[in-house]
């Protein structure tokens, strides 16, 4: 793969969206980059981060999205470049500072990229994150192409720099995951030196004023983006349908297009700058066709934007027929597809078309059966998650009163499902489980009388689960706060964070003491190695029956896929054969029925366990639940 | 009808007839104690397992138990098979002064390991919080740590199932009536064994009347005594019937149906004082401070009461007829109460017991007379 960080103008390389996007950061002489990880966000700054030394950049992975806007506002008013990247969910975390930022305005340019998850596909929500820019009253461009992410970044600084505001950045899934040939432009070599200017405070007060001055910027975008090269119409003069769509709606509509072809019939209009809408050259197409479809990702941002454009100017423009996600032409949830964008145009022009058949996706799930393993969605062979879930539940059950898990997003989130006995029973934010546990701690006045567990990764922990901490000893909540520090921030990629020792750019950093950041919070403070089961249930339980406030045990193993990449296997794990109990009264196959850790296998002629010694990681656990004493570990 | 753990948690877990004997425990992954509870932990599928087939609360047939242990069906409705019944007491002041009543059962225990009729017993100790386990006891000095009662019943018989065992030794167990009732159904049950229940040699039977659960009672006293750690727990004898709790330097006395409540309800459709299926059963005799009941049941239990007696282990006085009497007066009223619970849980042909018409009969129509 082609490092983003040549400076070889003219050049066409393969890159990924997120790429693309890190690239014409590059371009346009960024300095300061900050995120907090999150799919399909990212690769912007993981690719960033590597060639951070080269390019002289500060590339950070902040403790949550706020505190990197802030980090890469203070780039812009010192006069830097700065970027920040986000998922949808993130810009919810960042949004206060957001909405004082526009009101405060910005120096050097300060660009926010943020990558929608369609159907949410690695998120614990579908959320459209382009209503920020309307609610902030900030630009909002939208890519389509893998060129145009890159290019639009690049510009997104300059528009930043000529409003004073920062510019948000819309990508989803498939722009940001997808690669394709972008073509390189130079990367400048410039060395601003950053100076906070006194004379020039940022203070998002008084805010009528401040307003007023974003509302003038705001007037001042929708002029520039008037003659945006990223808006453009394709097809006949006078279409039957008009497509107006944005982002990877563009592109699935020139595939329907196609698929149908009704290219001399549907004219489409691309949107690159959809807030502010250009309003002159909005109305120029609208005039083009009576009919008008809206094909985008998520809500129907573009189509209500357009419609409040019409209804100012409907005396000008007449009757016209909007379809889309409003009258049900296009699904109100989940992601699109060139299918579902070709079957809405096939429908409005009632043309012929052969759909896809209804069971088109359990045939290719068939076609696939034979190239790749049928697994649930669940927990790594090896994950210390695994070990930890199957404590919970037992400690649970012994327990007796009904206690319940409240969880949040990561990894363990999977705690939900199968791989995690269906033990996790809240999944909302980054530290909600935390928050809740607060509420719920409360509750016993009442007459709760199930204990409250809360579970919370060592990343998350950080990012938004410390105030909740706080907050439960101030006020005297009472619950247990399982801390499930698998030294990473896996669910998004291994990056580093404050509590693994290195930082986004791999230079080694101060370790944050979980223990003691609990201890100084006043919680009491136990740990434990989740792949010690039995001690594991026994510590739950004992803190569970403890008298009254908040507790917390910090079960410590490193999560496997980080741990395989350093060292061998702690053991080399066996099934006895002849020990085997396999469906036999005394074991009825508890490891591949129950615990079902992907590296044990039911081999159904002999009817009895093994180890697939493919996947195993050896870490012995299924050692410790066996009945049988089947499973022996041998220290690899 | 499912006749493994599904049937298991049906039948006896959800109705709260748990005995928490232990019979079902350590043989699977699916169950375990705390606390005194059973707790299903996971689904097991199997149409039939042991634990379904040791419960002392699952489809018992008593005729068929009963042959199996005497050869001879459910017949003698009172308080089970006598060879023989008497009055003793130890005669180590050690087992005396350590003992409830007379130091009867610890003295014939310590007996038949020094003899060698059995190489390890199991013997129900409590921990630090009153808590009953099973546990391998294979000398004297541990004999003296499992004397006394806490009046809650624990699974004793989980240290059979769980071991470990060497594969040869003799076992000798003690056990309430639920629990002497389970190693009968796990002798008579002919599912793979996997455990050592055809090496149980030597089974001595307590009397009792009922068992308390632990998690509640244990509440209750802690909140009664506000305090000092409990040592012992004594119940003085009728008509005073009081809780003697001491703790600390203290002694805190309850009545006895302040305790009630905590009753298992597994012990309300109890029909078995006496535990009836042991070798040997022994009580306490009202009214004879210090002196212990004792029923013989079977040639092993003959044999051992005989020989301890000659090695000065025991002494041995016969029952008075008035004692006898309330005693077959009890059993029969607890056999009593247990039918008359069981038709208030929806019939006694519906409940755990295989019982026939006429046996209900005469067990409701029986008097206190002496039989044997």
């Amino acid at each position: 793969m082609s490092s983003i960080a040549q400076n070889a103008p003219g050049k066409t390389v393969l890159l990924m969206g997120n790429e693309a996007i890190a690239r014409g950061a590059l371009e346009a002489g960024v300095k300061v980059c900050a995120a907090y990880p999150g799919n399909p966000s990212s690769e912007i700054i993981g690719t960033l981060a590597k060639v951070a030394g080269e390019m002289g950049l500060h590339v950070e992975w902040s403790v949550n999205e706020k505190v990197a806007l802030e980090v890469a506002a203070a780039a812009s008013f010192a006069g830097l470049r700065g970027l920040c990247a986000m998922k949808q969910n993130g810009l919810n975390v960042a949004s206060d500072f957001l909405l004082n930022l526009n009101l405060t305005g910005t120096g050097g340019g300060l660009v926010l990229v943020v990558a929608d998850d369609p159907s949410g596909v690695s998120s614990s929500n579908e959320e459209d994150s382009r209503i920020y820019a309307k609610l902030g009253d900030l630009p909002l461009l939208e890519p389509a192409t893998f060129q145009e992410a890159k290019e639009m970044t690049k510009t997104a600084f300059e528009i930043s720099e000529q409003l004073g505001l920062p510019v948000l950045i819309r990508s989803v899934t498939r722009v940001s995951h997808a690669r394709g040939n972008v073509s390189l432009d130079e990367i400048p070599k410039s060395s601003p030196r950053p100076r906070f200017e006194n004379s020039r405070p940022r203070l998002a007060f008084p805010p009528v004023p401040n307003h007023k001055v974003l509302h003038e910027k705001l007037n001042k975008a929708r002029q520039m983006f008037e003659t945006s090269p990223f808006n453009l119409y394709r097809g006949p003069e006078k279409p039957e349908l008009l497509v107006v769509t944005s982002g990877s709606g563009y592109m699935y509509s020139l595939e329907a297009v196609v698929n149908l072809g009704v290219q001399d019939n549907v004219g489409i209009l691309k949107m690159g700058t959809t807030w502010p809408l250009p309003e002159k050259f909005l109305l120029k197409n609208l005039k083009k066709t009576d009919r008008i479809l809206f094909i985008e990702e998520v809500d129907p941002f573009l189509e209500n934007n357009v419609k409040e454009t019409y209804a100012q100017n409907c005396f000008d423009l007449g009757l016209k027929a909007f379809f889309g996600k409003a009258s049900k032409d296009v699904p109100e949830v989940g992601e699109l597809n060139p299918e579902i964008v070709t079957q809405a145009i096939q429908k409005l022009l009632n043309v012929s078309y052969e759909p896809r058949p209804p069971d088109y996706t359990q045939r290719a799930h068939e076609a696939a059966s034979d190239l790749v393993p049928s697994r649930t969605l669940g927990f790594c062979p090896g994950c210390p998650h695994r070990a930890t879930y199957w404590a919970i539940k037992m400690a649970l059950a012994l327990d007796g009163r009904d206690g319940f898990v409240l969880g949040d997003i990561g990894c363990y989130g999977l705690g939900a499902g199968p791989s995690g006995f269906g033990q996790m029973k809240t999944l909302h934010a980054m530290g909600s489980g935390a928050g809740l546990a607060c509420g719920f701690g409360q509750l016993d006045r009442f007459g709760l009388e199930q204990p409250v567990v809360a579970v919370c990764g060592d990343s998350t922990f950080y990012h938004a689960a410390m105030p909740a901490l706080v907050n439960a000893y101030y006020n005297g909540s009472n619950f247990l706060l399982l801390l499930l520090d698998n030294s990473a921030t896996a669910m998004t990629g291994f990056q580093p964070h404050p509590g693994t020792g290195s930082t986004a750019t791999g230079e080694a950093a101060p370790v944050v003491d979980l223990k003691a950041v609990c201890e100084g919070f006043g919680a009491r403070v136990e740990g434990v190695d989740p792949f010690d089961v039995s001690a594991t249930v026994e510590t739950i339980l004992r803190l569970l029956q403890d008298e009254k406030g908040v507790k917390v045990l910090i079960l410590k193993r490193e999560c496997a896929l980080v741990s395989a990449k350093k060292q061998k296997s702690l053991y080399k794990v066996e099934v006895d054969q002849e020990r085997c109990l396999g469906e036999g009264c005394g074991c009825n196959r508890l490891c591949t029925r129950i615990f079902k850790c992907p590296g044990l296998m039911w081999d159904s002629t002999t009817e009895k366990a093994r180890i697939d010694e493919a996947i195993c990681t050896g870490c012995g656990v299924c050692a410790e639940i066996c009945p049988a004493s089947a499973i022996r570990k041998e220290v690899a | 009808m499912n006749k493994g753990l599904k049937g298991l948690e049906e039948k006896v877990i959800s109705q709260d007839l748990c005995a928490a004997c232990g019979a079902c425990l350590s043989l699977c992954p699916y169950l375990r104690s705390w606390k005194g509870r059973v707790v299903k932990l996971d689904n097991c599928n199997l149409e039939e397992g042991r634990c379904f087939a040791y419960c002392p609360r699952t489809e018992v047939d008593l005729d068929g138990v009963y042959r199996r242990i005497f050869g001879k069906g459910y017949e003698e409705i009172e308080m089970g098979p006598a060879r023989k019944i008497v009055m003793a007491r130890a005669r180590d002041p050690q087992f005396t002064k350590k003992a409830q009543t007379g130091g009867v059962v610890s003295a014939l225990f310590d007996f038949a390991l020094k003899e060698g009729m059995i190489q390890s017993g199991i013997l129900t100790p409590r921990d630090g919080e009153l808590l009953p386990q099973g546990k391998i006891i294979k000398n004297r000095k541990k004999i003296l740590s499992c004397a006394g009662s806490s009046y809650v019943s624990g699974p004793t018989l989980e240290a059979l199932n769980r071991g470990p065992w060497k594969g040869r030794e003799r076992i000798g167990i003690v056990g309430l009536p639920c629990q002497v009732l389970a190693l009968a159904r796990m002798k008579a049950s002919k599912l793979d064994k996997k455990t050592p229940i055809d090496r149980v040699d030597l089974v001595i039977g307590l009397f009792c009347t009922w068992a308390l659960e632990y998690k509640p009672f244990m509440a209750f006293l802690k909140k009664r005594v506000n305090g000092p750690p409990i040592k012992k727990l004594n119940i003085t004898p009728p008509p005073e019937r009081i809780l003697e709790v001491t703790a600390g330097n203290k002694l805190v006395r309850i009545p006895v149906d302040d305790i009630r409540p905590f009753i298992r309800s597994s012990c309300r459709v109890c029909l078995d004082m006496t535990a009836e299926l042991s070798d040997l059963s022994v009580g306490t005799v009202e009214g004879k401070e210090g002196w212990n009941t004792v029923i013989v049941r079977t040639a092993m239990g003959e044999n051992l009461l005989r020989r301890a007696k000659k090695a000065g282990f025991i002494e041995t006085k016969s029952l008075p007829k008035d004692n006898l009497k309330h005693l077959i007066e009890a059993s029969l009223l607890k056999k009593r109460r247990a039918l008359d619970a069981l038709k208030e849980r929806g019939g006694i042909e519906k409940g755990y017991l295989n019982l026939s018409a006429d046996l209900v009969k005469r067990i409701v129509s029986a008097s206190g007379e002496a039989n044997p």
